[in-house]
């Protein structure tokens, strides 16, 4: 649904990241560099990232 | 005990501890995790919430935003004069409102108004809920001091760790320089020089034993050094790494002192 608050593993931060994630995905950059820069070392703060899938806008009509 | 600064990078800090045992050096990393206080938010009352998440859902997403935490400013609001009711000296109350106009509107942490402007989410950024049009939130959440073993919201760090000093024993009298054991090294930090194989990183060792078990020969030995250590600590921004550390060899100094006391009125 929304991006989790934290890395469900770790507890650090990431609901400040998807969003900037996801724009610069779709412009078309290296998701693994994007990664990199937003500073998530961690495999499992990555993979929170990666995985999600943003249906919020589609339950939001109901 | 001498304790060297290796790594100093915005929330995370790492260091060596030498001349300690490995008890102590665990239960400094177990404070850090349980008993030094950061603010969370605790409570929130909710005026209206007609957006798609449920309002347990919303306050359990309030609960883990990280919020900056002025070092010995608030006490925990059960040693307060208020006894736990909550009130400034213990509190800090935090309002939100907002409303989807004509598109759609994200609430972030930073919508937030606080009642103190040293008590902030971490970063402005942090998306709390996406409202659709004839959406509106209306919210009043209080925030207190609390210790990562009530709940893990309340944790100052994501990281903190320690592990063991490496120690490289070469015979070079049993070595033939096959050099297995440099392929072997997933760090890569053997390396030939001249007659010897040495460590050129003995930090970035993560002690898997793939040299020495690579070896045929029985050349390479790795010790761990059970007297020192490498600690990494990686905060969340509520609190700079290393006052984490200082907070939590203050509450261990305390607790000793009030375990020596306990230990006298018994023995009395």
């Amino acid at each position: 649904m929304e991006i989790p608050i934290r890395c469900f593993t770790c507890g650090n931060l990431i609901a400040d990241k998807f969003e900037e994630f996801a724009k610069r995905v779709k412009k078309g950059e290296d998701p693994g560099k994007i990664l990199d820069d937003l500073g998530l070392k961690r495999y499992c703060c990555r993979t929170m990232i990666i995985t999600h899938i943003e249906i919020i806008g589609e339950i939001s009509r109901f | 005990m001498d304790v060297e600064i290796i790594e100093r990078d915005g929330n995370r800090i790492r260091f060596i501890v030498e001349g300690v045992s490995p008890a102590f050096i665990n239960s400094l990393r177990r404070t850090i995790m349980a008993e030094v206080p950061t603010m969370a938010i605790d409570e929130v009352v909710i005026v209206e919430n007609n957006s798609v998440l449920f309002d347990e859902i919303l306050a359990h997403r309030l609960g883990l935003i990280p919020l900056t935490t002025p070092e010995g400013k608030y006490g925990f609001s059960e040693d307060c004069d208020c006894q736990g009711v909550g009130c400034p000296k213990c509190n800090v109350t935090f309002t939100l409102k907002k409303e989807a106009g004509e598109g759609i509107a994200v609430v972030y942490s930073g919508d937030f108004e606080s009642s103190d402007p040293e008590v902030v989410p971490v970063s402005p950024d942090i998306v709390i809920i996406r409202l659709v049009p004839r959406q509106r939130i209306e919210i009043e959440v209080f925030a207190k001091m609390g210790t990562g073993k009530d709940h893990a919201k309340w944790q100052p760090v994501t990281v903190s760790a320690y592990k063991y000093c490496m120690e490289f024993d070469f015979d070079s009298e049993k070595c033939t320089l096959c050099e297995d054991c440099i392929e072997a090294c997933p760090k890569q930090i053997l390396k030939r020089e001249g007659d010897e194989i040495v460590c050129i990183d003995p930090l970035a060792c993560t002690l898997c034993d793939a040299c020495a078990e690579a070896c045929d020969f029985d050349a390479i030995k790795i010790n761990e050094n059970d007297t020192k250590f490498i600690f990494t600590v990686e905060g969340l921004g509520c609190i700079p790494p290393e006052s984490i550390v200082r907070q939590a060899a203050q509450i261990l100094i305390k607790k000793s002192q009030e375990l020596e006391e306990q230990m006298k009125t018994m023995s009395a």
